[in-house]
C-alpha cells in the first residue's frame, strides 16, 4: 500500500479559502440582518420621533384620526401582561425543571421533557384561538367571582375589583405564561445540570433532605443562571403578538385593574398596520412602536444570555 | 441498616443514628414534602393546558376536517359553511419550503464557520451571541422589517409568497445556526484529526467527514425550525397578505394565504362557520407541526451516531 | 456543500419562474380587485359568487378592511373598485389619481345596536340614552335613563362594555352622524370614519370584529350591520326614530328609510334619521366607488359587467343576504350612470 500523497495544489488551497469565506459571510449575515432591522426600522420611524420626541413614549392618547400618537398605554399593557406571565410561569417552570432534574425517576424524565416540548410546539395562533373561543367566557365568570369576593377587600379593589372582562391583561398573562414555560424550563434545566453531582451527593451524605440540598448547594450557584432563564422568558413574553392580540381586549386604557382590557405594542401593530400604513404619520408611529419593542427585547435578551452564559461558563471552569 | 431509634432525641444515640431514616425532624421532612409536592404539582399543572388545548383542537377540529375540507378552495362567502382550506395548506407548505431552502443552507454554513473556523475567536463569539439574541426578536418585527425593505418600501415588490418566505427565513436562521452548531460540537475531534492526518484540507474535512457525521442531528434541528416557522402568523401578515382563495404558484408576484393566517382571520369572526373553519385549520396545522417534530425526533433517534 | 447551495438557488429560481401572471395577455382571465367596507362585504360576497358562476373568465376579489382602507386603496390604484359607506371628503378628492369618481349605491341596511345581556331579550333605546352609552357616560345597565326607556323591564347591574371599530369605518361614520344629529349635547365626539373613543372601549376589526366582541362579552353593546349581527346570532335593540316610534332593525325599516330619502344627481343619498313612522333611524347607505376614466380596457369592461350584474340580478339577492335593495327607479338611474364609464379602447 503506497503512502497517501499530501495535496498542496493551489486550486485546493484556493477552494478552501473560498469555502471559509462563504462560511464567514454566512455567519456575518446574522449581524447584517440585525443591524439592518435596527437601521431600517429607526429610519422609517424617524418622522414620529422627530415630531414628538420623548412624548411618543410618555403620551397616553393614541388617536390616529387626529394625529396623536402616545404609546404609553401599549407599553403599559405589554409590561403588565408580561409581568403576570412571569409571576405565573416562574414557580411553574422552576418546579418542572427541578422535577425532571432531581425528583423524577429515570423512566419519567424523558416523557415529561417531551410533554413540555409539546407545549412549545403548539403554534401561538392556536393558543390564541383556544383562549378566545374556549377560555375567555369561563375565565370572565371566574374573574367576576374573584372581583366580587376578594376584590371587595380594601387595597385589592384597585387590582381585581369592579367589572371583570374576559378579554383582559389577566387572560393575556395566563396564555403568555403557558407559552413561556417551555423556554424557561429548558434553560433552567440546563442551568441546574451544571451543578456537580458530587457536591449534591456530599450534601445528601451529610443528612440533608432533598430540599435542603437544593437550598444550600444548588440554588446559590445557579441563581444568576435562573435569572437568565427568567429574563429569556420575559423576552419571549414581550414579543408575543398573535395570542395576546386575540385576547387582550384592544382598549387604550392604563389601569391597575388586572381584569380589564388593554392592548400591547405588538398587537396594536398587528391590528393597525394593514390599514394604518397608508397614512405616513400613522405608519411611522406604528414602526416607532416596533422600534421600542425591538429595543426592549434586544436589551432583555442580551442581558439574559450574558447572565445565563456566565453561569454555565463559571460552572464549567470550577468543575 | 441499624434499626431506627424509638426516640430521636434520646440521650446517647447509637453511632449509626444518622443512617436511620427517621433522623430528620418532622419539620424538615414536612418542608421537603411540600417542595416535592410543588415540583409534582407544577408538572401536573403544566399538563392541564396541554391537554385542554390539544383536546379541544382535536375534538372541534375533527368534526369539520374531512377530505373535501382539505381539498376545496376557500369559500367566497365566509359566513356560511362550505369550501375548504386547501389553498392554506398549499400556502403553508410553499412559504415554509422556500424559507427553509434559504435559511437552512445559510444557517448550516454559518454554524460551520462558528464551529470549524471561528471557534472562540472574538468575531465568532459575537456572532454566536447575536444568534442567540436573534432568536428572541419578536416575529412581528421580522415581518415588518421585510415589509419595509421588500414589500412596501425599499424594493417595492408588493405582497408575495416570497416576501413571506424572507420573513420566515430570518426567523429560522438563528434556530438553524444554534442547533447545527450544537450538532457539530458533538462530532468527536478524532474524526477531524484523522482526516487532517490523511492530508485533506479543512473544507474537505468538513464536507466529507464532519457534516455526514452530524447530518441526522442537523436534519432533526432543521425540521424543528421548519415546524416553528410553519406555525408563525405575525411575520406573514404584512408580507403574504393572506387574502387569496385559490392557491397561487407564482411565488414572486402571487400572494397566498396560510393555515396560520386563516386561523387568525376566522378566529376573530363570531360566525359559527368561521369558528369551525378556524378549528379545522388549527387541527391541520397542529398535525403538520407535530409531523415535522416527530420526523425530527425519529431521524435523531434512529440515525444519529453521536453521543449527546 | 457548495453544490447543495447552488442547487438550492437554482431550485428557488425555478420555482419563481414557473407560475402564471394574473393579468390575461391573451384576453383570457381578468382579475378585479376591490377592498373597503365590511358593511357591504356579505352582499359583495354573494354577488361575486353569482357573477363568477356566470362569467368564468373574470375573478373578483374583495378584501374588506373598512371604508377608509378601500378609499385609500382606490386613491393609489391598488384596487379597481372601493366599497364605502361614506363618501370621500371634498378636500380628499384631489388624491384620487385618475380623477373623477362615480358613486354606485348598491344596497342599504340597518346598523343594528347589538348587545349581550343575559335575561334581557328586548331593549328600547332613545337618542339621548344611546349617545350617553356610547360616550361612556352611562356605565351600568341598570342606569335610570335605560330604565326610563324600558318601563317594566328588569335590568341587571352589569357594567356596560362599549364595542367599537378599530379601523377607519363608514359604519362608524354613519352611526356617529346619527348621534350628532339627534343628541348633540350628549354626543360631543363628532362624526367621521374614526372618532376619539374613550380609552376603556374595546376595538374590533371590521363589522365582524365588533360582532365578535359583543357575542363574547357579557354586558357588551356595539354597532354592527344586520347581516353580521344575524349570522352571529346577536340580540338587537329597537331605536327611537324621528317620528318618536321605537323601530327594530329590520329590512322593512331600512326600506322605509330609503324610500323616504332624496337621491341627488350623483346617486348619493342620506337615510340617516329618516322621517316616517316605520323608518329605522340608523339605516346606512353603501356605495361602490370607481373611476369614471377606466384606463385598462379588459378591467374596465369586466368592472362594467360586474356592476351590471349587481343591478340586474344582485338586487334580487339582497334580501336573502340581509340587505334592503334600492328602489326600482334608482336602479334604472344607476344602470344609466354605467354609460358614463369611459373605458379605454
Amino acid at each position: 500500500m503506497t503512502a497517501p500523497t499530501v495535496s498542496r495544489r493551489s486550486s485546493d488551497v484556493w477552494g478552501d479559502r473560498v469555502f471559509r469565506a462563504v462560511a464567514l459571510t454566512a455567519g456575518l449575515s446574522v449581524l447584517a440582518i440585525l443591524a439592518l432591522i435596527a437601521f431600517v426600522t429607526t429610519k422609517q420611524a424617524w418622522p414620529i420621533f422627530r415630531r414628538d420626541g420623548f412624548a411618543f413614549i410618555t403620551g397616553t392618547k393614541w388617536d390616529p384620526t387626529n394625529g396623536k400618537f402616545g404609546a404609553l398605554p401599549f407599553i403599559y399593557g405589554t409590561a403588565v401582561s408580561s409581568v403576570i406571565a412571569l409571576v405565573l410561569a416562574i414557580p411553574l417552570s422552576l418546579g418542572i425543571a427541578l422535577f425532571t432534574n432531581e425528583l423524577a425517576p429515570r423512566r419519567l424524565r424523558r416523557p415529561v421533557i417531551y410533554a413540555i416540548d409539546l407545549l412549545a410546539a403548539i403554534p401561538s395562533v392556536v393558543y390564541g384561538l383556544w383562549a378566545l373561543a374556549v377560555f375567555e367566557r369561563p375565565a370572565r365568570t371566574a374573574y367576576q367571582a374573584i372581583a366580587d369576593t376578594v376584590g371587595t377587600l380594601p387595597g385589592l379593589g384597585r387590582l381585581v375589583g369592579g367589572n371583570a372582562s374576559g378579554a383582559s391583561f389577566m387572560t393575556a398573562g395566563i396564555v403568555l405564561a403557558v407559552m413561556i414555560t417551555p423556554i424557561v424550563t429548558a434553560i433552567s434545566r440546563e442551568v441546574l445540570a451544571t451543578v456537580a453531582q458530587d457536591d449534591k451527593n456530599a450534601a445528601i451524605a451529610m443528612g440533608a433532605t432533598r430540599w435542603e440540598m437544593l437550598r444550600m448547594c444548588v440554588f446559590p450557584r445557579v441563581r444568576s443562571g435562573l435569572v437568565g432563564a427568567v429574563m429569556l422568558g420575559l423576552g419571549r413574553a414581550l414579543g408575543e403578538t398573535i395570542a395576546v392580540a386575540l385576547v387582550i381586549g384592544s382598549s387604550h386604557q392604563i389601569t391597575s385593574h388586572l381584569f380589564k382590557s388593554g392592548d400591547s405594542m405588538a398587537s396594536v401593530i398587528a391590528h393597525e398596520f394593514p390599514e394604518g400604513q397608508s397614512d405616513p404619520t400613522h405608519r411611522a408611529a406604528l414602526i416607532g412602536l416596533a422600534v421600542v419593542l425591538f429595543a426592549f427585547t434586544i436589551l432583555v435578551n442580551v442581558a439574559a444570555r450574558w447572565i445565563a452564559n456566565r453561569t454555565t461558563e463559571q460552572a464549567g471552569a470550577s468543575a | 441498616m441499624a434499626p431506627p431509634p424509638a426516640d430521636s432525641a434520646a440521650p446517647e444515640p447509637s453511632p449509626e443514628w444518622w443512617l436511620g431514616e427517621r433522623s430528620t425532624s418532622p419539620r424538615r421532612r414536612l418542608v421537603d414534602a411540600i417542595a416535592s409536592a410543588w415540583m409534582i404539582g407544577a408538572v401536573a399543572l403544566a399538563l392541564v393546558p396541554l391537554g385542554l388545548v390539544l383536546g379541544y383542537v382535536v375534538i372541534k377540529g375533527a368534526s369539520i376536517v374531512s377530505w373535501s375540507f382539505l381539498s376545496n378552495n376557500l369559500p367566497v362567502i365566509t359566513q356560511f359553511p362550505g369550501g375548504g382550506i386547501w389553498p392554506a395548506i398549499g400556502g403553508t407548505v410553499l412559504v415554509t419550503a422556500v424559507a427553509a431552502l434559504m435559511a437552512i443552507p445559510l444557517g448550516v454554513l454559518a454554524a460551520i464557520y462558528l464551529n470549524e473556523y471561528g471557534r472562540q475567536q472574538p468575531l465568532a463569539r459575537v456572532i454566536r451571541f447575536m444568534s442567540d439574541v436573534m432568536t428572541g426578536v419578536p416575529s412581528i418585527v421580522m415581518g415588518l422589517f421585510v415589509a419595509m425593505i421588500w414589500v412596501s418600501s425599499g424594493l417595492h415588490q408588493g405582497y408575495s409568497t416570497f416576501a413571506g418566505s424572507l420573513a420566515l427565513g430570518c426567523l429560522m436562521l438563528p434556530i438553524v445556526i444554534r442547533s447545527t452548531e450544537e450538532m457539530l460540537k458533538l462530532v468527536p475531534d478524532d474524526l477531524r484529526q484523522a482526516s487532517d492526518a490523511l492530508g485533506a484540507r479543512r473544507s474537505r474535512t468538513v464536507a466529507r467527514v464532519v457534516i455526514p457525521a452530524a447530518l441526522p442531528g442537523i436534519v432533526s434541528g432543521s425540521m424543528l425550525a421548519i415546524a416553528r416557522a410553519a406555525g408563525e402568523t405575525a411575520p406573514l401578515l404584512f408580507t403574504i397578505f393572506g387574502a387569496q382563495r385559490v392557491l397561487q404558484t407564482n411565488l414572486l408576484h402571487g400572494t397566498n394565504t396560510t393555515l396560520s393566517v386563516v386561523i387568525w382571520q376566522n378566529a376573530q369572526q363570531p360566525f359559527p362557520a368561521a369558528q369551525d373553519r378556524a378549528w379545522g385549520a388549527g387541527l391541520t396545522l397542529i398535525a403538520l407541526v407535530f409531523l415535522c417534530t416527530m420526523v425530527a425526533r425519529f431521524v435523531s433517534a434512529r440515525f444519529s451516531t453521536l453521543e449527546t | 456543500m457548495i453544490t447543495s447551495v447552488l442547487v438550492a438557488v437554482l431550485f428557488a429560481a425555478l420555482l419563481s419562474a414557473c407560475g402564471s401572471s394574473s393579468k390575461g395577455g391573451s384576453g383570457a382571465k381578468v382579475t378585479l380587485a376591490g377592498s373597503g367596507s365590511t358593511f357591504q362585504q356579505t352582499f359583495d360576497q354573494v354577488v361575486i359568487q353569482g357573477f363568477q358562476d356566470e362569467s368564468s373568465n373574470i375573478t373578483v376579489n374583495y378584501g374588506g378592511g373598512g371604508s377608509g382602507q378601500g378609499k385609500t386603496d382606490l386613491q393609489k390604484k391598488n384596487v379597481q373598485f372601493a366599497g364605502s359607506d361614506s363618501l370621500p371628503k371634498p378636500e380628499d378628492l384631489s388624491s384620487y389619481q385618475d380623477g373623477k369618481l362615480l358613486y354606485f349605491p348598491t344596497v342599504a341596511a340597518p346598523i343594528t345596536i347589538s348587545y349581550k345581556l343575559d335575561g334581557v331579550s328586548k331593549l328600547q333605546l332613545s337618542d339621548s340614552t344611546l349617545a350617553q352609552i356610547f360616550a361612556t357616560k352611562i356605565k351600568k345597565w341598570d342606569d335610570a335613563a335605560i330604565k326610563a326607556d324600558n318601563p317594566g323591564a328588569t335590568l341587571p347591574s352589569t357594567s356596560i362594555t362599549v364595542a367599537r371599530r378599530a379601523d377607519s369605518s363608514g359604519t362608524t361614520s354613519n352611526f356617529t352622524k346619527f348621534l350628532t344629529a339627534v343628541a348633540p349635547s350628549d354626543w360631543t365626539l363628532g362624526s367621521g370614519d374614526s372618532v376619539d373613543w374613550a380609552s376603556d372601549t374595546q376595538a374590533g376589526q371590521g363589522n365582524p370584529g365588533v360582532a365578535q366582541i359583543v357575542s363574547q362579552t357579557e354586558g357588551a353593546i356595539g354597532y354592527v350591520d344586520l347581516a353580521d349581527a344575524t349570522a352571529a346570532k346577536l340580540t338587537t335593540a329597537s331605536i327611537k326614530n324621528k317620528a318618536g316610534k321605537f323601530v327594530a332593525p329590520t329590512l322593512t325599516g331600512a326600506a322605509a328609510a330609503v324610500a323616504s330619502s332624496t337621491f341627488k344627481a350623483d346617486l348619493t343619498y342620506d337615510p340617516i334619521n329618516a322621517s316616517g313612522a316605520a323608518s329605522y333611524p340608523i339605516t346606512s347607505p353603501t356605495y361602490i366607488l370607481v373611476y369614471q376614466k377606466q384606463t385598462d380596457h379588459d378591467q374596465g369592461t369586466a368592472l362594467k359587467s360586474f356592476l351590471q350584474y349587481i343591478y340586474s340580478k344582485g338586487e334580487g339577492q339582497a334580501n336573502d343576504a340581509g340587505y334592503a335593495p334600492l328602489p326600482a327607479e334608482i336602479v334604472t338611474k344607476a344602470i344609466a350612470q354605467l354609460g358614463k364609464l369611459q373605458i379605454a379602447a
